[in-house]
């Protein structure tokens, strides 16, 4: 498998949704390709990051008690 | 010694709060729909922060996100009794905030932003010469502004997939596409994200 065939089935890959000889496909090009393998490690740390995104932790909240008010004055 | 003995008053009443079994969201559901303003009133204190975070990550824009909560639970309080609990609360209160939001992209873009176009923004795989090494662990300021700096489109499929754990059947009923396309927008979106990240890398 070539780069340009890999590239595009990498969160595919990720996903475990390849058949196959496909999913062994993209194993072998990985294995010898480390711009590619880079890639993939880029999109698995992206995915792994992007679940941390779902805590409430620092983000800034506007003051409810106003938004309430809007809301009933609405 | 019975309960309550060398209890000063506040922490009797906590004890009996704590002990109060909670109302749940259902029933607070049931009591809003039947016109309890006041049971409303603890759905949208419970929830309130859920649904504002929820639009900050869709919008990645704090007085838009603001906008939407407020229409959010507008939105809520018409639609209350139209809640059946055939779901939990939270579950049908998240899907109907990234609907609201799908609509507030739909509304505030002349051509459909939904869906970034193919070779709308091509995506520049780093390759090559310039910065081989792995990414280290991204951090959630290099996340959050990287996403901010997506199209919408991929942004959206990004959040619901990749944030907030649709699947992407699901993902392409809410935005009108094929899983084809919410898997290959995802895809695209996160080289997009790869790209934004290992740039904002560079100039630090």
């Amino acid at each position: 498998m070539e780069c340009e065939e890999s590239l595009p089935l990498l969160s595919e890959y990720h996903a475990g949704a390849l058949d196959e000889p496909t999913r062994n496909g993209v194993r072998e090009h990985l294995g010898c390709c480390p711009p590619c393998d880079d890639v993939y490690h880029d999109v698995e740390t992206i995915v792994a990051s992007a679940s941390s995104l779902r805590e409430e932790e620092g983000i800034s909240f506007p003051d409810e008690r106003v938004v309430w008010q809007r809301i009933q004055f609405s | 010694m019975t309960k309550g003995q060398n209890m000063s008053a506040a922490e009797i009443n906590e004890t009996a709060t704590e002990t109060k079994p909670k109302v749940t969201d259902f029933e607070l559901a049931e009591r809003s729909a039947a016109g309890d303003r006041e049971a409303f009133e603890q759905l949208y204190h419970r929830h309130f922060r859920r649904v504002f975070a929820l639009c900050l990550r869709m919008t990645t824009n704090p007085s838009t996100a603001e906008d939407l909560t407020q229409e959010v639970f507008i939105h809520l309080f018409n639609k209350i009794g139209s809640f059946r609990g055939d779901s939990a609360f939270t579950t049908w209160l998240h899907r109907m905030t990234v609907n609201h939001v799908l609509m507030y992209f739909r509304k505030s873009s002349t051509r459909s932003e939904l869906l970034t176009m193919e070779g709308e923004t091509p995506v520049q795989i780093v390759r090559g010469t310039e910065n081989q090494d792995k990414m280290p662990i991204v951090d959630r300021i290099a996340l959050e502004k990287a996403i901010s700096e997506l199209p919408p489109g991929y942004r959206s499929v990004f959040v619901l997939h990749d944030v907030e754990g649709y699947e992407h059947e699901e993902i392409g009923r809410m935005l009108g596409c094929s899983t084809g396309t919410s898997k290959s927008q995802l895809h695209k979106a996160r080289l997009k994200l790869r790209d934004l990240i290992r740039r904002q890398a560079a100039q630090n």
